[in-house]
């Protein structure tokens, strides 16, 4: 009998050391993250888009219905990545996720020195590297600096109603996201 | 010997059970941690960051969303309306109220999974503000229904439970610290399809 509690009690302490690793080790192997999603269709520094058309179905969910956005994914481990679009848009925004989908930074079209999408995400190591010597085509960009190695950058564009369809694809399929 | 091996076993099956089993009853039953409340509205600011707590991180990584981040808006669901009853797809609801400052804000309908409605035919699933009929004063009000209704319609299709979807762009309230401080617009219940 004192065998079968004791056999009960180390059950329970091994209930609550599978509980706690489970929960931290999810969000680390799960293959239903915007991560391991975008992995399948796309490869690194490739924008793709994650809203869909009508037809198709949005490849990240619970994107607004009258936005459009690509996301690409980096790794900062190969160098510093560039991130530009020409053209305007009446609203774009754009996030940095680390490999979890973890919302790292953000800022939008008023956050951005002359409106136009145009950053660079680096490590802090990478900036002071870069500021020694500022390349040319770094020179109206905004810094994004975290300590990230993988991640995605998402920029969304705000699509008023379907006369902007054009422009706002235009605009997104414009979106480079370059490895420097 | 049979008698170690059966507790060897049950101990097994205790831990290994038990741990996964309350690991997936947590996530399932922890959609509120991390809620913000606003008169029928919730949000999750903290949800999609760095600031999550672990079974809103677990969670969120097992759903594959990409949240919107500070600069660029937050979003609130309704999932009743001022009654307090749940929302269907076959009733109709007005939205009406004052709207916290934003550049501009959308509302769409989306079931349970926050999966877009499909609109009616030629419609478009939401509306945005800048396309809003306002009254003299700039109030705003939201008809919401299967059936067309004159001023600002947002049709839906079909039937069972919904919810509404309710998206600040850059808007100062868009921090956990701040979006206690504003008012949302109420959700009134005028007619149901029998």
């Amino acid at each position: 009998m004192n065998r079968l509690v004791y056999a009960l009690l180390v059950g329970l302490v091994g209930a609550g050391i599978v509980h706690i690793s489970v929960l931290f080790l999810l969000p680390h192997f799960t293959e239903r993250d915007a991560w391991s999603q975008l992995s399948q269709v796309s490869d690194f520094y490739t924008p793709t888009s994650i809203t869909g058309t009508t037809a198709t179905t949005p490849l990240i969910r619970s994107v607004d219905p009258l936005f459009s956005a690509v996301a690409c994914r980096f790794d900062l481990d190969d160098g510093v990545v560039h991130v530009q679009a020409p053209g305007r848009v009446p609203f774009w925004s754009m996030s940095v996720y680390d490999r979890n989908g973890q919302n790292i930074f953000s800022f939008n079209d008023r956050t951005s020195a002359d409106g136009k999408v145009n950053f660079v995400v680096l490590t802090p190591a990478q900036t002071i590297e870069v500021r020694k010597q500022l390349p040319e085509e770094f020179i109206n960009s905004v810094f994004v600096e975290s300590d990230i190695d993988q991640g995605i950058v998402v920029v969304r564009a705000f699509v008023p109603d379907r006369t902007w369809r054009t422009a706002i694809d235009d605009f997104l399929s414009g979106v480079s996201c370059a490895l420097r | 010997m049979f008698r170690t091996l059966f507790l060897t076993v049950l101990v097994l099956v205790i831990a290994i059970g038990g741990g996964a089993g309350s690991v997936w009853l947590a996530l399932n039953a922890s959609e509120g941690i991390g809620a913000v409340a606003i008169g029928g509205w919730t949000a999750y600011p903290d949800v999609g960051t760095r600031n999550a707590d672990t079974y809103s991180k677990a969670r969120f990584a097992r759903e594959g969303g990409l949240a919107l981040g500070r600069a660029e808006g937050i979003a609130f669901a309704a999932q009743r309306d001022s009654g307090g009853a749940a929302l269907r797809r076959e009733c109709t609801y007005t939205i009406e109220g004052a709207l916290p400052s934003a550049r501009f804000w959308t509302i769409y309908a989306a079931d349970e999974q926050r999966i877009v409605l499909p609109p009616p035919t030629r419609r478009v699933p939401a509306l945005h503000s800048l396309e809003m009929l306002r009254t003299v004063d700039g109030a705003i009000k939201i008809t919401i229904s299967s059936h067309p209704a004159p001023g600002n319609w947002l049709g839906v299709t079909g039937k069972g439970p919904m919810q509404l979807v309710l998206t600040l762009y850059d808007t100062p309230s868009a921090t956990a610290a701040r979006v206690l401080e504003i008012e949302l617009p109420q959700v009134l219940r005028t007619g149901c399809d029998e």
